[in-house]
């Protein structure tokens, strides 16, 4: 049908015009060449409008599911494509067509674009095209756009394969490729690209502009410590006659003077302390207050009292006092550890394995066992008969339930539950208590790839392949909230220590901050040149460590939603990152097998002092400890400040 | 497209059975099976990134296929990475080595031992920021150099110290074992034998083992320590120092510092051997002699080994609580450092030190024979030490001597003692004569002298040192007027009734006499004064002629 309209246009023009012998002459061709004809030719004379409609969607969508690599490379070649679509259907006299394709798609490019579009939108006849000098421009000249090699063979592919002809018209028509050899250019290079669909820097701007409250929990326990402690101090000065000053403190905050009898009794319990302790908490102290958006969980007296007692008990680091590291050492994992965790008190120790299974080592226990398993080493006669004796009660406790490699686990504050996420889609929580599985949470539909407690327990939040975050309570086995809005895998998650945000990293190279109660972005943090694989919040809320795959960490300023920093050193994947009790130090720990340590006070003081110069001196490398070719996949730092640990021994 | 080209899919089509591929169907399969590769290599480096590991396997690869909804591929066990081999005569072609296994083969295999479960082992890999030192941690050589180019950034800003013991790993041949265990029990047990000189040789020429000195500056150490009583022990062992100071195929240098400390005791400690016939002089000059040369060797490398060495000896040579043994032995191991060392370090102290061993060395006041003899011993060693260094001195600065020198000695209080007091020097008196040229001839009797006895300086003192006997004895209260006015003297601090001012007086002297060099003539003087005649022996022949 198209074919023969064709023709007979075609006859039609050469006969008016009177060229006779070419008419012939094309007759005669297009017997001989049959149906190959010039796709270019034939969209100019195609009438249907929806045709754009189509094609430009299936291109959408196209270059949405590609391959993470050359993803951000396609995307640019959708602005154009959209406009001209526009403008050829404004062009052929399709209005109403026009406006809807137009308004259909508009979103896309708003961020990015938008004042280009607002000229646009302005066009209501083909005579505005000739009329409008951006139209003219547009429509005059071609846009360039660079691509790798690889995205521009898969770009024709797809144009070839689906016949769209259409957008293959337009793209021949108003776009020039440089094509060039190699590795696709990466988002960070070029600035003014789109980073990834809706992550232009623009929309980031956007979206950074949001108030995120990063303060501090009113009432959390330090400050309860804090605020006993200047009350205690308080009434001894009080005694002994108080200068006018404190007393006019002591009105300002006379409101919350009416707390009870509870807090007499921490008096007592805090009144060992001493004044080290509020040095250490008076950094923490500064950060502003926040109410909590979520109903927080009822601490129990006892882990009150425990915390309390870390918090006494805890040591100062600081850039001339480092920490001590213990290291947990896993033999003989045959390659199989995919992760491992350790409880707030470093007593437990949890190894997620590519078998599926988990297993929990509790460390006080193997420190009066390992000496028979030590003598068991050194005789071999004796080995066999005392290991028989042992299988009864393994070293650890095995969990089983899972059907698919194990990839992160979890301890609750207290170490009295433990999650681990798996590759079979589930997340299951089980009790080190009654070492059973409890309740098994199904709702991400590919692999979990990572699951965190909230710092106060109860809730914890996953994200998965399937490019979501959520967020679960214990108590419910369908997520509360769910997270969408990353172009790639989610590949680590961590909250925020106020447990009104949470932190995601993906393998779209961004990091992104959530709001947990309205589910919605609150921060893009671009910068990173690789998969993001680690994330740590500072302590008084207002730093976020991000660490990628290669090597690379950076500090973001949680309100500004900028780049502090970047530390440098680490020649591979940073595993894990630990930000000290008083978050004077972050520790680092990474497949180049090193824990290192960096000074983080010099970083963001200079950076509170300065705020208009960006520069803010680097963050400095205290000290790399060099394990022995053991990787290190988990850090944490104790309430009392010790750093844990842990990693798999390679054997070379 | 650009790395599948469509042969591959024509091959793989006739791999799996279907012999005619049109063209243009492989054409068109290629580059969707390179997507999906690409695609299947995305999720497996992610499935690999979540397994915190950096090598790709084979089950990553599986896991990436299931997650795409496709079977994974079965046959590859995981473990071990697949192992490639280059196709002969293609540069850039490659293929798996799979080997053909023989079934029989493997059923009669015994059974592999079973894996051993997993384990948590926990160690310190730091403390307080520190690394310890242990078999669990990295070694440290693999961070020297960082933390060096580190501490130039930071060093002064946090200073943690980083004592940093490099672990060294030695393979000791058979042989060397057996060497090492001979020479040990030689020294130990047959000190005098032939075969033990001739170990000696053997450690100060043979070239082969230097991997052996830790083990014998530890073995010196520890046994110098032990077999402090046995002196023919200590002797040897120091005779082993002496070889392996020799050999000139050893570097030392490092171990140094062990055998220091064995040296320095054989010079100062309070008691060597346990028999009263032990001739452990001999040994403290020996060892001595060691560190002298030791210090003359390495003193440029190590700034502060001297000072180290002589700070010790110092020490020692000042506290008043320690034995007269010890006493000799750091005057003796200062003397061998050079006469710089006697003139700044002896001589200051010499005026207060001869008060304390005056009383030793006198039969009324010390009645014990051996403690008088040691007196006299020191006294010698002190003699012999200032002597070396007047005759430097005035080797240096011959002039020196004449103007001052005359000046304390033409009033000299006692006739007997020079009589010729203004006389050129030959007029000396012909009784003074010959032991001047005995000890001017014969260095080595001068610096290892008999034993004396008070009988025997007397005999001495008769045939040509009248002065100390006499001094001692005859001439307390005529000589103290003269001294005081002169403040420069040739008295002995011997006459106790002497002005309280005048010990000051000639430590003031001796104190410029070290200070300023050129007043050589003063520092002969006052050693006239503690020593006497004695040490007009140590005065250079030519300038003897200026003595009056």
């Amino acid at each position: 049908m198209e074919e023969e309209e064709l023709e007979k246009a075609v006859h039609a023009y050469l006969r008016k015009k009177g060229f006779k012998l070419s008419d012939l002459a094309l007759q005669d061709q297009n017997r001989l060449s049959a149906s190959s004809h010039n796709d270019l030719v034939l969209t100019r004379l195609e009438n249907d409008p929806v045709r754009y409609h189509d094609g430009y969607s299936k291109l959408r969508s196209w270059a949405y599911s590609s391959l993470d690599l050359y993803k951000h490379e396609l995307l640019r070649v959708l602005y154009p494509v959209f406009i001209h679509c526009f403008m050829d259907l404004v062009a052929e006299g399709h209005m109403q067509e026009a406006r809807t394709f137009f308004h259909t798609f508009r979103e896309d490019h708003e961020l990015m674009h938008l004042r280009d579009l607002q000229k646009l939108e302005g066009i209501l006849s083909p005579s505005h095209l000739e009329e409008m000098e951006l139209a003219r421009t547009l429509r005059q000249s071609k846009v360039k756009i660079k691509l790798c090699e690889y995205s521009y063979d898969l770009l024709l592919q797809y144009l070839q394969k689906t016949q769209s002809i259409a957008m293959l018209g337009i793209i021949n028509e108003h776009i020039n490729f440089e094509v060039s050899a190699g590795k696709p250019s990466s988002i960070a290079d070029d600035a003014d690209v789109v980073a990834l669909v809706g992550s232009s820097q623009d929309e980031a701007k956007q979206i950074n502009q949001k108030e995120v409250r990063w303060g501090l929990l009113e009432d959390s326990i330090e400050e309860r410590l804090e605020r006993a402690l200047s009350d205690s101090e308080k009434a001894d000065v009080e005694s002994k006659e108080v200068d006018p000053e404190d007393n006019k403190k002591r009105s300002t905050d006379g409101g919350k003077q009416g707390a009870s009898i509870k807090k007499l009794k921490k008096d007592k319990l805090v009144g060992v302390t001493g004044k080290n302790v509020r040095s250490e908490t008076s950094m923490v102290s500064m950060a502003p207050r926040v109410k909590p958006e979520l109903p927080l969980p009822v601490m129990s007296i006892e882990d009150e009292q425990a915390i309390l007692e870390d918090l006494r008990n805890r040591v100062q680091l600081s850039s001339l006092a480092l920490p001590s590291v213990s290291f947990y050492t896993f033999i003989n994992t045959h390659n199989g550890l995919n992760c491992s965790s350790i409880s707030n008190d470093g007593s437990l120790v949890a190894g997620g394995f590519s078998d599926s299974s988990v297993k929990v080592w509790d460390m006080s226990k193997i420190g009066q066992a390992g000496k028979t398993t030590t003598v068991q080493g050194e005789d071999g006669s004796a080995q066999e008969h005392m290991l028989n004796s042992d299988e009864g009660k393994r070293q650890y406790t095995l969990f089983q339930g899972h059907s698919g490699p194990v990839y992160s686990t979890t301890f609750s504050p207290f170490g009295d539950f433990l999650l681990s996420s798996s590759s079979d889609c589930t997340i299951r929580l089980w009790c080190t208590k009654l070492n059973s599985n409890l309740v098994c949470y199904k709702g991400h539909n590919y692999p979990v790839w990572d699951v965190q407690f909230s710092p106060v327990g109860h809730y914890f939040a996953s994200c998965s392949h399937d490019r979501t975050a959520r967020i679960w309570s214990m108590e419910r086995i369908k997520p509360l909230r769910i997270m969408a809005g990353h172009l790639s895998d989610v590949d680590c998650v961590q909250w925020h220590v106020n447990c009104n945000y949470i932190a995601t990293g993906s393998s779209d190279k961004t990091v992104r901050l959530w709001d947990v109660q309205t589910g919605e972005c609150v921060r893009i943090f671009i910068g990173h040149r690789s998969m993001v694989l680690s994330l740590a919040m500072s302590p008084d809320g207002r730093y976020m460590a991000s660490g990628d795959e290669d090597g690379t960490i950076m500090m973001w300023d949680l309100s500004s939603g900028r780049c502090v920093s970047p530390l440098m050193g680490h020649s591979s994947c940073v595993w894990t990152l630990a930000f000290s009790c008083e978050g004077t130090l972050l520790a680092s720990g990474s497949a180049d097998c090193t824990v290192k340590l960096w000074d983080v006070t010099s970083g963001t003081k200079a950076l509170k002092m300065e705020n208009k110069a960006s520069s803010g001196s680097r963050l400095r490398l205290l000290k790399a400890l060099p394990t022995k070719s053991t990787p290190v996949s988990t850090l944490r730092f104790s309430r009392r400040n010790l750093l844990f640990a842990a990693g798999a021994l390679q054997k070379s | 497209m650009s790395i599948v080209p469509k042969e591959t899919i024509e091959v793989i089509a006739q791999s799996i059975g279907i012999p005619n591929l049109s063209p243009d169907v492989a054409l068109a399969l290629a580059p969707d099976v390179e997507y999906r590769l690409r695609e299947i290599m995305q999720e497996a480096i992610k499935c690999m990134r979540h397994a915190k590991r950096t090598v790709l396997t084979s089950d990553d690869v599986d896991s990436a296929l299931s997650l795409r909804n496709v079977e994974p591929v079965y046959g590859f066990a995981s473990g071990d990475p697949l192992r490639f081999k280059r196709a002969v005569g293609h540069k850039d072609l490659y293929y798996i080595d799979d080997r053909e296994v023989d079934f029989k083969e493997i059923i009669e295999a015994p059974l592999p031992k079973a894996p051993l479960d997993t384990a948590v082992v926990a160690h310190w890999l730091a403390i307080e920021g520190v690394q310890p030192a242990i078999p669990e941690n990295a070694p440290v050589e693999a961070i020297s150099a960082p933390s060096e180019s580190k501490k130039s950034e930071h060093g002064k800003e946090d200073g943690l110290p980083v004592d940093i013991k490099l672990p060294v790993k030695h393979v000791l041949s058979r042989e060397l074992q057996l060497y090492f265990e001979k020479i040990t029990e030689l020294t130990v047990s047959k000190p005098d034998s032939v075969l033990f000189k001739e170990a000696l040789v053997s450690l100060s020429t043979d070239s082969g083992i230097h991997p052996l000195v830790p083990y014998f500056a530890y073995f010196i150490a520890d046994e110098v320590a032990r077999s402090l009583s046995d002196l023919p022990v200590l002797f040897a062992l120091m005779r082993v120092v002496q070889s392996l100071l020799q050999n000139p195929h050893i570097h030392i240098e490092p171990y140094l510092h062990q055998l220091m400390p064995s040296m320095i005791t054989c010079i100062v400690t309070k008691k060597l051997g346990h028999r009263l016939s032990d001739n452990h002089w001999e040994l403290r000059d020996f060892s001595a002699n060691l560190v002298a040369s030791v210090c003359r060797r390495f003193g440029h490398v190590y700034h502060n080994l001297q000072s180290r060495v002589t700070r010790t000896l110092l020490h020692t040579f000042l506290d008043p609580a320690k034995a007269l043994t010890q006493h000799y032995g750091a005057i003796q191991g200062l003397a061998v450092l050079g006469p710089t060392v006697v003139r700044h370090l002896i001589l200051p102290n010499l005026e207060t030190y001869m008060q304390l061993l005056e009383p030793e060395m006198q039969l009324e006041k010390q009645k014990n024979e051996m403690k008088r003899r040691e007196a006299w011993r020191v006294f010698d060693a002190l003699l012999r030490a200032s002597g070396k260094c007047l005759y430097d001195r005035l080797k240096l600065f011959p002039g020196l001597l004449s103007a001052p020198a005359r000046s304390p000695l033409n009033k000299s209080r006692l006739a007997v003692n020079l009589p010729n007091k203004r006389k050129p020097s030959t007029n000396l008196s012909p009784q003074q004569q010959p032991p001047l040229k005995k000890f001017a001839a014969d260095p080595t009797a001068s610096s290892l002298p008999p034993i004396p006895t008070p009988a025997n300086f007397q005999g001495a003192s008769a045939d040509g040192y009248p002065a100390q006997p006499s001094n001692s004895g005859i001439a307390p209260s005529s000589s103290s007027g003269q001294m005081a006015n002169e403040g420069i003297t040739g008295a002995i601090r011997r006459d106790k009734g002497g002005a309280g001012g005048r010990p000051q007086n000639v430590s003031a002297v001796l104190s410029q006499a070290w200070r300023e060099d050129l007043d050589a003539g003063h520092l002969f003087a006052s050693l006239f004064g503690l020593f006497g005649e004695a040490i007009v022996s140590f005065v250079p022949l030519p300038e003897m002629s200026l003595l009056p």
